[in-house]
């Protein structure tokens, strides 16, 4: 045991010494612990106007979710590294995975008044507590003292807050949804790839021959997470331009669309195109199955393409395309939209050291090239669109390219509107609603109840 | 056969294990089942470890769909290490966590040590509440108490520093809080079955009452303070979420929110978990492996016995 | 072995302030001000951990009466009182067998004190990836041992069938080794002259467990008890990442998993708050109770 032990030590000794080689800023932001804000004049308000030219090297606190393993996380280090080499000034960074403990870490800094100077956050219902509370700066108010502020973005496309319906973030990348597919699975079954004409019952033939043949057409654990076809299936009884709003109730037209996409979804169920378990399985085990070739269809955001590459050798055996559509969405029309951006704190603005430096931190992390670098396959806000070079990303991304660039219209997940709260009937309800335990239309009744409950 | 036992004895005895010298063991058949028992439940426990260790040195796509085959020839790879040693600070990290997991395993030991003494040997008003309140504190939820602790270190000003020493103690203050409840109902349980008479005849002999504790006490319990302290070592060290709260800028990181962050998300990367989890067990095991040689010889050095 | 009161040492009462008070006052700094806040909160209308409440619930008792009314507590409770009866019966009864065994044998007591450390160890994701993947309907361990054994059918140990026993086996697994590490020391604690005089009188091995070992360990054992119950009321990472959301059709909740599902799941912070406050009084009553059990019983 002992000598195990010892060898493991020897072992893992090594690994750190080389470790410790490659590891050039480990440290870098230790040294930086003073914290320049902290004799702040008190009067901002006369500098806002006529912004002080400080040359003074000043550090900023920055929080954002470009940790772990979003893609980004590397991006984002080498681009703070470089600002700081440039500019001189310091970054304390406090990036942190978006867990939901991580949330509740910055909201509860907003509210103890230790928020970052600069935040890249989300821009949906996580970010109601702090924008309520006044405590980030819209770009409208940048923009006075600003005025060149985020002008490469369309503004219709920041991410307006649902609390007033202002811009308060630059996005960098955002996500679309779309349906990616085993090659082999289908090929096996002898059915063709959906394309952007294949229609919602097409669609429904195809995963008949599917299943027919053996296989499971579709992998997803509504017992986890429905929320995906949940999106699709309503989207086909809306358009584009309806699709993000909240029905009134759950006998207006529009709830009416909600009802029937549920029972659509159902359909799946009973049809037998989902896994056996779908009701007690993960996520993680139907994605298994779709990687592994028991299954030939997932829905899933643009995020899955780095996770299909990661688990897969054969990363050509996958595509994604657009998922059928019926009624009046039509199949070109997709999900899609910009989730996160760049915050200014209210505290950092009033801080006349800082204001200036934040605002170009972040004009430097969301300039064209930096968010093509950033957005690769996924959208962005750009005027001008991405600068992507195609020749470095796999056959799947480039299908995820294609399929936003023929897209015919794009909405944002209604599901962001719904607080986790408010989901619960109908996406934690789901297996009682596919095996008809419970009714559709009083669950999407119940779910609109507690949206409104929540607004008061 | 028996004479095979014997020198398995005297074995036992020069590693230090003296307690065996006392009892006779004979060979049995009774023996082997009991050995069989042990066994079979062992490989259980070890199993999980091994195939951690194993999976961490796989390909991460192989992970679900080949998980309990060995990582030999083309499968074996060592990039969940790199990844997990690339761009990040281990060696920092693993110094943060044992500062924190060590001070705090003292100061539980101390602070549990002192209040279960005192709730087993005297006998007043309170004790009944207090009891009641030391297992009611087993049961809080960490989340349910974490905002008002925040609160409080923002405070007196250990929260949000960039200081890495202050950030450690912003963790370490309410661990130690969180880990005395369980330690007093163990150190309860282990000093309510000490022989009073002990302690009366070093107190005839003179000690006051906090040298018994620290002379006759403490030594006597020299293994049940070493399980305490490898618990709180090991629940502190692992307890990622007060951590993440504290610990925010690299500097600061512990090993668990390090890798934790490494890992995160998605949760697809199974291999980087894999050789997370062997990254943050063998320095626990290591901790574990010194402090039970407490527990095996706490016996010996304490001279006094029932 | 019960302590005698008597001990003249322990009549000066003026020490009890300077042993009890540091421990004391880290509690009621760090958990028990904390808790009050949360119970306070339990009446309060907050939606993300970590933001401040809303206003008062109205009127403000409105999480304990859907607390009575909630199904999911329901099933929550049953299942938890599953887990304790598991814990109590699983973990502490194979504990005490193992610690006794190990306890009685001559090689190896260090090896198995180790390895039966291991599973505690373990983050809960690792443990139950390796369980889900046991346990995996397509094709898991236990399926393809099954289909090597001829069976022709593959079972699904996630449905509503198995679900319970899918989850507890891996967590009653997963703690035996701590409440071994607890008794083993106990064991430990008893003197070697006992075992010695009785061997000397001639009594068997079982009869020194039975009238040496079992009696001694049982303030140990009645502390294990204690930490079952409690243990099994709190338990959520290892069945959450196995069964997350009750899966399947909320016939899994434990009140440790229905807590920690509405403070970062549901975002109903004051309700999961109103469910720490149960499970806080729950767990005094049955540490109460369990201490009474193992008090009663004379060996």
């Amino acid at each position: 045991m002992k000598k195990m032990i010892a060898m493991l030590l020897t072992g893992a000794m090594v690994l750190s010494l080389t470790a410790c080689g490659n590891s050039p800023s480990g440290s870098a932001s230790a040294e930086s612990s003073s914290q320049s804000g902290d004799d702040a004049s008190e009067d901002a308000g006369a500098e806002e106007s006529a912004p002080a030219e400080s040359s003074n090297p000043v550090t900023l606190n920055v929080t954002t979710t470009f940790a772990g393993e979003d893609t980004n996380a590397q991006n984002y280090q080498d681009a703070i590294a470089a600002w700081q080499d440039e500019t001189g000034n310091k970054i304390n960074d406090a990036s942190g995975s978006s867990s939901e403990t991580f949330k509740a870490r910055v909201i509860s800094d907003f509210e103890m008044g230790s928020e970052p100077d600069v935040l890249f956050y989300f821009n949906g219902v996580d970010s109601n507590p702090f924008v309520e509370a006044g405590k980030v700066v819209s770009i409208d108010e940048i923009r006075q003292t600003y005025p060149d502020y985020a002008t490469n973005m369309k503004d219709g496309m920041m991410g307006a807050s649902p609390v007033d319906g202002k811009n308060y973030s630059v996005p960098v990348n955002g996500y679309w949804e779309g349906l990616f597919v085993n090659k082999a699975a289908c090929e096996a079954a002898g059915v063709e790839i959906p394309t952007a004409d294949t229609t919602w019952d097409e669609f429904m033939d195809i995963c008949q021959k599917i299943k027919d043949a053996g296989y499971t057409p579709i992998a997803a654990s509504f017992a986890e997470i429905p929320h995906y076809w949940f999106e699709f299936c309503i989207y086909n009884y809306l358009t584009p331009a309806t699709h993000n709003i909240l029905p009134e109730s759950a006998d207006d037209e529009h709830g009416q669309a909600w009802v029937n996409g549920i029972g659509d979804m159902k359909t799946l169920y009973e049809k037998g195109f989902l896994p056996e378990n779908t009701l007690s399985a993960t996520d993680g085990e139907t994605f298994q199955l779709f990687i592994d070739g028991k299954a030939a269809f997932l829905i899933d955001g643009s995020w899955k393409v780095g996770g299909i590459e990661g688990a897969t050798d054969d990363v050509d055996n996958f595509t994604v395309t657009y998922v059928p559509g019926k009624g009046s969405r039509k199949s070109t029309d997709i999900i899609g939209g910009l989730s996160s951006g760049w915050y200014i704190t209210k505290k950092a603005w009033d801080d006349p050291e800082k204001q200036k430096t934040c605002v170009e931190f972040i004009s430097y992390m969301t300039s064209d090239e930096m968010v093509s670098k950033f957005a690769s396959v996924s959208a962005t806000a750009l005027n001008n669109g991405t600068q992507v070079d195609k020749s470095q990303l796999s056959s799947l991304a480039v299908a995820g390219l294609d399929m936003v660039a023929g897209a015919t219209g794009m909405a944002g997940a209604v599901q962001d509107q719904v607080t986790q709260e408010a989901r619960v009937p109908v996406f934690n309800g789901m297996p009682d609603i596919v095996t008809g335990k419970a009714d559709i239309k009083e669950a999407v009744e119940e779910l609109l109840k507690l949206v409104a409950e929540g607004q008061q | 056969m028996i004479a095979d036992d014997r020198k398995g004895m005297v074995i036992d005895m020069a590693r230090g294990n003296d307690r065996s010298k006392k009892r006779h063991y004979k060979f049995s058949f009774g023996m082997a089942g009991i050995y069989a028992v042990l066994i079979a439940w062992a490989l259980t426990t070890i199993y999980p470890l091994f195939w951690i260790l194993m999976n961490s040195f796989k390909d991460k796509k192989l992970i679900r769909s080949d998980s309990f085959s060995l990582p030999v020839g083309e499968t074996f790879t060592l990039d969940n290490y790199k990844t997990a040693f690339d761009r990040v600070n281990i060696l920092g990290a693993y110094r943060n966590s044992l500062v924190i997991s060590l001070s705090v395993a003292a100061a539980v030991i101390l602070l549990a040590g002192l209040a279960s003494y005192a709730l087993v040997r005297y006998d007043f008003k309170l004790k009944g509440l207090l009891g009641s309140m030391v297992v009611a504190g087993m049961m809080f939820p960490a989340f349910a108490t974490i905002i008002p602790v925040i609160r409080m270190m923002n405070v007196i000003g250990l929260a949000n520093t960039n200081q890495i020493p202050k950030s450690l103690l912003a963790v370490i203050l309410p661990q130690i809080a969180g880990n005395l409840s369980f330690a007093i109902v163990v150190l309860r349980g282990y000093i309510g079955g000490l022989p009073v008479e002990l302690e009366e005849a070093a107190y005839m002999e003179g000690c006051n009452i906090f040298q018994l504790f620290f002379k006759v006490v403490m030594p006597l319990c020299k293994p049940s303070f070493a399980t305490v302290g490898i618990f709180s070592f090991l629940w502190s060290y692992n307890d990622l979420f007060t951590q993440s709260f504290f610990l925010k800028t690299k500097p600061e990181y512990s090993v668990t929110v390090l890798l934790s962050l490494l890992t995160s998300q998605e949760g697809t990367n199974y291999g980087l978990m894999a050789s997370s989890v062997s990254l943050i067990v063998f320095p626990l095991l290591i901790v574990y492996l010194f402090l039970q040689k407490y527990i095996v010889k706490g016996l010996t050095a304490g001279a006094v016995k029932g | 072995m019960v302590i005698s009161m008597s001990s003249n040492i322990y009549k000066n009462k003026k020490p009890i302030i300077f042993f009890l008070v540091p421990a004391f006052a880290f509690l009621v700094i760090f958990l028990y001000y904390p808790f009050l806040q949360n119970i306070l909160n339990s009446f309060k209308v907050i939606n993300n951990l970590g933001s401040s409440a809303k206003g008062w619930n109205e009127p403000w008792y409105t999480n304990y009466v859907e607390l009575c009314k909630d199904e999911n507590i329901r099933a929550a409770l049953v299942n938890t009182l599953k887990m304790i009866a598991a814990t109590i019966i699983g973990q502490l009864g194979i504990a005490i067998m193992l610690a006794l065994m190990v306890d009685n044998i001559s090689k190896g007591q260090k090896f198995f004190r180790t390895v039966y450390f291991f599973p505690i160890v373990i983050a809960a994701t690792a443990l139950g990836l390796l369980f889900n993947l046991v346990f995996l309907y397509d094709k898991g361990m236990l399926n393809q041992l099954r289909e090597l054994f001829g069976a022709a059918k593959l079972i699904d140990f996630k449905d509503n069938k198995y679900a319970m026993l899918t989850m507890m086996i891996p967590v009653t697994w997963q703690y035996v080794g701590f409440y071994f590490i607890i008794l083993i020391t106990g064991l430990n604690n008893i003197s070697d002259d006992l075992y010695e005089a009785a061997t000397i009188d001639g009594a068997s091995r079982l009869q020194r467990v039975r009238y040496i070992s079992l009696p001694l360990l049982h303030n140990v054992i009645c502390t294990c008890g204690v930490l079952a119950v409690t243990g099994a009321l709190k338990v959520f990472d290892l069945p959450w990442i196995m069964f997350p959301k009750g899966m399947p059709s909320n016939s899994t909740w434990l009140t440790g998993t229905y807590m920690y599902y509405h403070a970062f799941e549901s975002h109903n912070v004051d309700y999961s708050s109103a469910i720490s406050v149960l499970i806080v009084i729950l767990g005094v009553i049955t540490a109460k109770i369990v201490n009474t059990i193992f008090r009663e019983k004379d060996y």
